[in-house]
This record gives structure tokens, C-alpha cells and sequence, in this order.
């Protein structure tokens, strides 16, 4: 019994290791700040926590294949200054975000700012608050 | 009866009469300079708040440009700024090693990355924003960024041996009024934190403050660091803050913690 829980502990381990592929709270010095690229696919997560967000990107690979990318944003505090909501970002819905990618090659980055299909424009700071 | 009931009431009149209120939230002027927050170098301009684009009417429109940066470059890459602190070659060594570990990408010397508090004088930078509470003997500022607390007595109590000999991140504040101005002393402050950025300092660094309204709402903090160990020169800065307006003047809880649990 005691081995069987163990080893269901394990899988769902496993299992949420492997539903947020590459998620670890960073310093902002793990990306390369002053360079920005633009990916684009449908969001798979969108999660609303401290001290950063995350917005788990389902993005072609270009050789016909699926990648995610584990992108790290502000925190809620700072982006619901800056017009967002914890329901800013749907799964399944397609979008660009402008990210500075990781210093370590991985799948990671930091949000710049995220384009939705519709136009809208969710920046990462508000305009000088007052 | 009634004059001792009217003579306890002189005090408080006094009081109100005579020391600004800073209560409220306030706001960061540039607390990472004007390039801060991926805001590129196009002109000063302010990123737009969030809404629709205006709609394409051609090629030449579209998207504001792409932001240049994600954050403020902060891994001391382009060398430390002629306004920074004057580092003694010991602790400008270990500034140097803190910096190779950052442009290499490690979060090992950031105390926010790991949920600890910022720490005096850093924390007054107030980047997420800053509330403000304060009574005849007591001020408080709190950061939004890591829920960071500082509280400065004003009822004349000094800090004690026991309270110098037990540092912390926010130290020991005590202060009082010059006119309109308040006037703090910070001690008892150890050394796992920083001045600003990742500049490192002893456990003798003290802080002194005069803050005041420059204008209504606009308060300013001109904080002098010493440290005797670690600057060659008393360092200087001015942070500069603007009292929110209303319909923005709630800060969000942090909880930091919440995504420490699979902290690199």
C-alpha cells in the first residue's frame, strides 16, 4: 500500500514536472534583457502567481512539430497596473509574445509584452503611475 | 474638568498642525532610470496601456514597435554608473564576482529571486510601489515588491545594544521632525542586502534620510549612505515618489513564497 502511494506520488511528480516544462522562478539576469524576439502559438497555461506570472506557449517547431515554451512574466501586482486580469490569457487561444530569451538556450523567456490575435496589446508596465 | 479635557486636546493640535501627513500609496519616479522596464530608448515615450492597437489601414501600420528590452539590464555588464556608490577594492572585488555570476545568468546573489526581503536603503527604490502609514509616533512604509515592512519611531526611543547587536534587512529606524521635513536614522542593518542594485556594504553602513513633499503629493527621500568599511565617500541619491490617484491606490499582495517552491 505504503509502495503503491509512493509510487503514485512519483508519477503525478512526474506528471506535473512535465505539465509546466522548464517553470522555475528566475532572476531577471537568467535572460538576455536588451534582446527581444517574437514567438507565436496557443496558449496552453496561464499562470497568475508571485513573484513572477507564466504563459505556457504551444509553438510549431518548424519541422512540423509542437514545442512549448515556459515564458515568465511580471508579477500580478505590476500587470494589473498595466491593464491585465488573471483572465487576460484563455488556453487555446492564439498569440505573440515579444520575450527576451534564456541566457541558457532553454525553452524559457521574459515577456516583453503579448500581442493577442484581436490586436490588443498587453504591455508588461503601465504608463508612469499616478 | 473641561481646561485639563482641552489641554490633552493641545498635543494632538499641535500635531496636525505641524508635520505633513505622508499617509497614502505612492509611486515610483523612474526608480530604474528612464530605460527601465523594456520602455527601449524611443524617446521617453510610455509604452501603451493595454487596448486594441489602432486598426491597420496599410503596411507602414501596425503594432507599436517592439519593445528593446524585457527589463533593465542589471548583471553590471556595461560597468558600474559614475553615480554609483565608491566601492573600497575590497568590496569593488566582491561587486566584480557578484556581476560574473549574474552575466553568467545565476539568481545565487539576487535576494528578491530567493523572496527575501530588499532591505535598506535598496528597498526605498519602491518599484512595485509604496504605501505609507503613519501616527504621532510612528511611520511605516511598506513595499509592495516582496511585502517588504520598514517601521521608523518617532516617540524618541534610540535603539538599544540588544537592537544593535541583532541586524536585519530593513535595520533599526528612528526619526523626527525638522519643520516639514522627517529626518531618519538607520542602524543595525547586516550585510545580506544591498545599497542599490547589487552593491554590497558592511555591517557598519548606517543610512540617514530626509524626506518631505517637494510639491503636494510629489515626496522626495534623500537618503545618504556611510559606511566606513565599504565606500571610499558617503554615497548620495534622491528617490522621488507620486501619491497615487484615486482609483490606483491599492497595492496587491505579493506573496512571494507562492512560486518559491520550484525556485532555481
Amino acid at each position: 500500500m505504503r509502495a503503491r502511494f509512493i509510487a503514485f506520488s512519483a508519477l503525478l511528480g512526474i506528471a506535473l514536472f512535465n505539465a509546466t516544462p522548464g517553470l522555475a522562478h528566475h532572476s531577471n539576469v537568467a535572460f538576455e534583457v536588451t534582446k527581444v524576439v517574437t514567438i507565436t502559438g496557443v496558449v496552453k497555461a496561464f499562470e497568475w502567481r508571485n513573484p513572477h506570472t507564466w504563459v505556457i506557449l504551444t509553438v510549431d517547431d518548424g519541422k512540423g512539430g509542437k514545442v512549448d515554451w515556459a515564458v515568465e512574466g511580471r508579477a500580478p501586482g505590476v500587470l494589473l497596473r498595466a491593464g491585465w486580469t488573471k483572465n487576460s490569457l484563455q488556453p487555446g487561444e492564439m498569440i505573440s509574445v515579444d520575450m527576451s530569451p534564456a541566457k541558457d538556450g532553454s525553452k524559457t523567456g521574459l515577456v516583453a509584452r503579448v500581442i493577442k490575435a484581436d490586436g490588443t496589446i498587453l504591455p508588461n508596465a503601465g504608463p508612469a503611475q499616478q | 474638568m473641561r481646561y485639563v479635557l482641552m489641554l490633552s486636546l493641545i498635543p494632538a493640535a499641535i500635531y496636525a498642525q505641524a508635520v505633513p501627513d505622508f499617509s497614502g500609496v505612492y509611486y515610483p519616479i523612474n526608480p530604474f532610470g528612464a530605460n527601465a522596464l523594456g520602455r527601449g530608448p524611443a524617446a521617453g515615450k510610455q509604452p501603451p496601456a493595454a487596448g486594441k492597437a489602432p486598426a491597420a489601414t496599410g503596411k507602414e501600420k501596425g503594432p507599436p514597435p517592439r519593445p528593446t528590452q524585457s527589463a533593465p539590464l542589471s548583471d553590471g555588464s556595461q560597468g558600474r554608473s559614475p553615480d554609483a556608490p565608491s566601492l573600497t577594492p575590497q568590496y569593488l572585488a566582491k561587486w566584480e564576482m557578484i556581476s560574473k555570476s549574474r552575466i553568467a545568468g545565476s539568481s545565487d546573489y539576487d535576494n528578491t529571486a530567493k523572496c527575501l526581503p530588499p532591505g535598506m536603503p535598496a528597498m526605498m527604490s519602491m518599484a512595485y510601489g509604496m504605501e505609507i502609514m503613519q501616527n504621532k509616533d510612528k511611520i511605516t512604509f511598506f513595499s509592495e515588491l516582496n511585502d517588504a515592512l520598514r517601521r521608523v519611531y518617532l516617540d524618541g526611543r534610540k535603539p538599544t545594544q540588544k537592537i544593535l547587536d541583532d541586524p536585519t534587512y530593513a535595520g533599526y529606524s528612528t526619526g523626527h521632525w525638522e519643520g516639514e521635513t522627517l529626518v531618519v536614522d538607520t542602524v543595525a542593518l547586516h550585510e545580506n542586502s544591498f545599497i542599490e542594485g547589487f552593491t554590497p556594504h558592511s555591517d557598519a553602513m548606517t543610512v540617514k534620510e530626509r524626506i518631505r513633499f517637494q510639491s503636494p503629493g510629489l515626496l522626495e527621500d534623500r537618503i545618504t549612505v556611510t559606511d566606513p568599511k565599504a565606500l571610499t565617500k558617503p554615497w548620495d541619491t534622491v528617490k522621488t515618489y507620486r501619491k497615487a490617484s484615486s482609483g490606483n491606490d491599492e497595492l496587491r499582495e505579493f506573496a512571494c513564497p507562492e512560486g518559491l517552491g520550484d525556485a532555481k
